[in-house]
């Protein structure tokens, strides 16, 4: 953390009640393990996490430690504090907030050869990394969803088990790293990796405040602060050293605090009841329950902690319904049902019956009164490859192979093995390098131990994940419900998946309907999820067209951003017939606009028209012609004699 | 592998049944050839497989040797073992779990020049890497499926001759690298290549438990943990010591287990039914089968076991197309069962199958 910045005072920030509660809880019980805030741009956000900080009470280290070893807990210790002689030297240190940069690389944070030992002394010796540093203290990385993806896997793999095993670049190191991550990111740019988001603890859904009192209270917080930080910050030592205080009882208290069975049966029963994936949502819980007891100064565990708990643990754990707007809410009535339900000892477990197998569509009527029909997906078909050799031409991308990860040139990637460079350029490994020198060294003289010549130099040949992002942005209005026209669409969607599994491609799923378009699936390189999340979409309402478009817009925009070889490519499946716009022109011309742009933007794309019927009003073509999309028949794609349409469109 | 913090006991691990004898059988038999655990965040899957370290028995290794070759098989040893045969010490030791990080580099897995030793010596010698150590162990990777091709690549080579042969930075050697491989993963983050998939013996797929009561029973046994290791696990060292003594009964008892002609064309039957590519699904069945017996003190491997093994065997062999729901036909296993057992065919049961057969394609 840097400590040259001042920091604004934690107790100063305005509002955000639910945010600063589950940095507190983190605070009293670390086991909790972080959490992750998902808000707009500017609410304080990054503020609170360096603020915690300051708040956070003072812990044992061995003395000249560099991962801060708890003298107490001797199984824990590093090997170096193992190999020096008891008793290890204390001091009492607080509690640091490490930031990891979203541009960090994989060697800065597992860690790597020290080079200037090596050049120096010849000798090896592991230079820490990030995850060293944040053993025993908070992890903080802003705009968590941006980070590369293979930055996430060696996250991941410490995270599981608070250890982070270095096997690289000559290297062989292990050391303990356990932290508490906090992650803060902005939703609009895109989701979490689900695995990632499970590691996480708690989860809060921040926004900016609507009051205008409030919003005043904050600019003029605000404006004294940058006007006289050391003043403001002096003015708020009281309130801040009663939270300090508040923190250190509830962390005594902690060990008293218990739970009686019903109270755990509770939390099993909400657990299961909310679907939740495997059985981490359950211990944080209870965790986070105590925790909040401990907090109010209470020792055992009551109702509303509970509840207070399953908001915190539960909000990024369900497993979504797809489409359904007034989530919050029915979430909510659903952890009072099964609190009601646990308490009510005859728990007979309702079997939610739900078998998406079913062919008949379901009917049910959300609460905004419109009528959604779920139906199944139609068969799959082989594709017509002919026809699909078209689908994919729409990337003038030609392939290797089939999507695998393929070696990159640029910077960024997995270090997996070093070469002799063709020509000398700035990535350097430097543990192959030395390893080729090493031999000759009695021949060379120079004044550092090692002597590197020319050739021996060594490139590092880095991996990544290459391959296509598909965005499948569906149109889920209720046109589309007419003569089982979903069925249809869904085998069609289904067969090109299993075409995209096959290729090793990224899928997405962006769904528009009734006035709105989401995010169903983020891209992702499991399309066994997309099939779940497709199965069971729900059909009906309004045709927002332009919305959707732009939503797929957005997700592939960011996509490349992340990911700067990706190969984004837009499959549209709708008729066309927009009947919600975005502003004041008609709904089509909206359309248009945003067909116009993806075709500026470069993205590839391919319109696969559903219109049927005897009158035909042709707006899906018309909408590919915009976009520079090719255009296809729903019909096409399963027709067998298609060789000459297929010709008709390519000329 | 170094252990910072305290393991959860293996017999604390609450329901998950299927993993946990998958595992064993490993532990009882390393020819099983390792296991896949496939399953939603949160259901245990580290947990077993790091807990299973404590559980491993010991076997005879050449002393000093680094590779840990068995002195028992002469045609096995590494170089430097060849070399002094006849004159080898031998040892105990309990066969270890060496975990493969995600962020490993070529140079540390198949192993590389010795630094050091090039710079004071100027000379060139083989610093093995984690190939090396896995061999007669268990090579651990968590979230395999987010492994570098490149990597993956590495590993199947040496799966595939149970030896590591490294030719790099002029460094030429061979060592024997034979290990079991476990892994665990979660489908939502993405599929195993197949090639990768086929080296698992065994495959389970599991999922969080549903039930109330036993879900209370995970919360609590997992408070009690935390709130004091020692104590915890000093409250399961019994069951953890029934059970390794176990493992040590099954390995005794092993090689006296008998597969009769009737189970083997059973395992066969099963294997033809059920579609499966080459005969590795059948040997590795029969051996499953096998350990399933020993395990269970049996000399002679029935029918359970056949069922038992093949639920373990298949799932992850079956040619399945993408996104068929892969949860194995037990009622088609159940027929083969049938069907081998009946030796004088029944045509009405051979009538019966062919319905259920074209019926299974209509999903």
């Amino acid at each position: 953390m840097d400590h040259f910045a001042e920091v604004y005072p934690f107790s100063a920030i305005v509002g955000q009640d639910l945010m600063k509660k589950a940095l507190l809880l983190n605070a009293v019980n670390p086991k909790i393990g972080g959490f992750l805030i998902r808000g707009e741009k500017g609410t304080a956000k990054s503020t609170a996490a360096r603020a915690l900080a300051r708040l956070l009470p003072e812990k044992q280290v061995v003395d000249g430690c560099i991962f801060g070893c708890d003298p107490a807990d001797r199984k824990g210790l590093c090997s170096e504090c193992l190999a020096r002689p008891a008793p290890l030297p204390v001091r009492s240190t607080r509690m640091q907030v490490v930031e990891l940069p979203v541009s960090a690389t994989e060697d800065k944070v597992v860690g790597s050869l020290d080079i200037e030992q090596a050049l120096k002394c010849g000798e090896r010796k592991f230079e820490p990394g990030v995850l060293a540093r944040a053993h025993r203290n908070i992890l903080y990385i802003d705009e968590v969803n941006l980070l590369n993806d293979h930055i996430v896997d060696v996250l991941l793999d410490a995270a599981a088990m608070g250890v982070n095993i270095v096997e690289r670049e000559g290297i062989s190191y292990t050391h303990p790293a356990a932290f508490i991550l906090i992650g803060s990111m902005n939703p609009e740019e895109g989701d979490l990796r689900p695995q990632l988001l499970d590691r996480f603890g708690l989860c809060v859904n921040i926004e900016g405040d609507k009051e205008a009192d409030t919003r005043v209270e904050i600019i003029k917080r605000r404006r004294e602060y940058e006007h006289a930080p050391d003043a403001f910050i002096l003015s708020w030592q009281a309130q801040e050293e009663r939270l300090r205080e508040c923190i250190r009882k509830a962390k005594d208290l902690l060990p008293e605090v218990s739970a009686s069975e019903e109270i755990l049966t509770m939390i099993a029963q909400i657990c299961i009841d909310m679907a939740v994936d495997g059985h981490r949502a359950d211990i944080v819980m209870l965790r986070t329950a105590l925790t909040i007891a401990a907090y109010n100064g209470r020792t055992a565990v009551t109702e509303d902690d509970v509840r207070e708990a399953a908001e915190l643990v539960l909000s990024h754990r369900s497993r979504r319904q797809p489409l359904s707007e007034q989530q919050q809410q029915t979430d909510k009535d659903k952890v009072e049902q099964s609190i009601q339900k646990s308490q009510n000892e005859k728990n007979q477990p309702e079997q939610q019956q739900q078998n998406p197998e079913n062919q008949k569509p379901k009917e049910n009527t959300t609460p905004d009164g419109s009528t959604t029909t779920q139906f199944a997906e139609g068969k799959s078909f082989k594709l017509n490859q002919k026809t699909l050799a078209t689908a994919r031409r729409i990337d003038s991308f030609k392939r290797e192979g089939s999507g695998r990860r393929s070696v990159t040139e640029s910077r960024d990637g997995k270090y997996v093995r070093s070469r002799i460079p063709k020509t000398i350029g700035p990535d350097i490994a430097l543990d192959a390098t030395i390893r080729a020198a090493a031999p000759h060294q009695k021949g060379r003289i120079g004044s550092l131990a090692v002597t590197i010549e020319t050739s021996d130099l060594r490139e590092k040949v880095r991996e990544r994940k290459m391959g296509n992002t598909v965005l499948f942005v569906v149109d889920a209005s209720g046109s589309m419900g007419a003569q089982q026209r979903m069925t249809a669409v869904k085998g069609a969607i289904l067969s090109l998946l299993i075409d995209a599994y096959q290729k090793r491609d990224r899928v997405g799923l962006v769904v528009f309907r009734g006035n709105s378009a989401e995010v169903l699936l983020p891209p992702t390189s499991s399309v066994e999820l997309a099939r779940k999340y497709m199965q069971q979409l729900p059909v009906g309402g309004k045709t927002p067209l332009a919305q959707g478009l732009l939503k797929a817009l957005e997700v592939l925009l960011r996509e490349k951003m992340i990911n700067k070889h990706t190969l984004p490519r837009l499959i549209l499946i709708s008729d066309g017939k927009a009947n919600v716009g975005t502003g004041t022109g008609s709904p089509l011309d909206d359309a248009k606009v945003m067909a116009a742009r993806i075709r500026d933007e470069g993205i590839s794309s391919l319109v696969i028209d559903s219109e049927s019927g005897y009158i035909a009003f042709g707006l899906a073509q018309t909408l590919a012609v915009e976009m520079g999309a090719k255009y296809l028949k729903l019909e096409d794609l399963q027709a067998d004699q298609i060789a000459d349409i297929v010709k008709g469109i390519q000329a | 592998m170094q252990q910072f913090e305290e393991i959860y006991p293996f017999s604390a691990i609450v329901g998950q049944e299927q993993m946990k004898k998958a595992l064993l059988l490993n532990a009882i038999n390393p020819k099983i050839g390792g296991v896949l655990i496939k399953g939603e965040k949160g259901t245990a899957k580290s947990t077993a497989a790091r807990a299973l370290a404590h559980l491993l028995p010991d076997r005879l290794v050449v002393d000093g040797c680094i590779f840990g070759c068995d002195p028992a098989d002469k045609k096995g040893l590494c170089l430097d073992c060849q070399k002094h045969i006849g004159e080898l010490k031998t040892k105990k030791a309990p066969m270890r779990v060496i975990e493969l990080p995600i962020s490993a580099t070529e140079d540390k897995v198949v192993g590389s020049l010795d630094i050091e030793h090039a710079l004071k010596k100027g000379e060139k010698k083989f610093e093995p890497g984690i190939l090396a150590q896995a061999n007669r162990n268990i090579l651990y990777v968590d979230e395999v499926n987010l492994l570098n091709d490149h990597i993956v690549d590495v590993l199947l080579d040496a799966a595939a001759m149970g030896m590591n042969f490294i030719e790099r930075e002029g460094v030429s050697y061979a060592h024997p690298s034979a290990f079991i491989l476990i892994g665990t993963m979660n489908p939502e983050e993405g599929e195993l290549r197949p090639q990768l998939l086929d080296r698992f013996g065994l495959c389970v797929e599991i999922e969080g438990i549903h039930d109330a009561k036993t879900r209370v029973e995970v919360i609590r046994r997992r408070r009690k943990y935390e709130a004091g290791p020692e104590a915890f696990l000093c409250e399961w060292r019994e069951s953890e010591q029934e059970l390794r003594e176990r493992i040590v009964r099954a390995q005794v008892l092993l090689p006296q287990v008998t597969v009769s002609d009737d189970m083997l064309m059973m395992i066969a039957q099963i294997c033809i039914d059920m579609a499966v590519d080459g005969h590795r699904a059948d040997i590795t069945m029969m051996k499953t089968a096998a350990t399933i017996a020993a395990y269970h003190g049996r000399t002679s491997v029935g029918v359970d076991d056949v069922k038992d093994a093949a639920g373990l065997v298949l799932s992850h062999r079956m040619r399945r197309k993408p996104f068929s729901e892969q949860q194995m036909d037990r009622q088609k296993v159940a027929q083969s069962i049938q069907k081998s057992q009946g030796s004088s065919a029944q045509p009405a049961m051979a009538h019966e199958h062919t319905h259920m057969h074209t019926h299974d394609h209509q999903h």
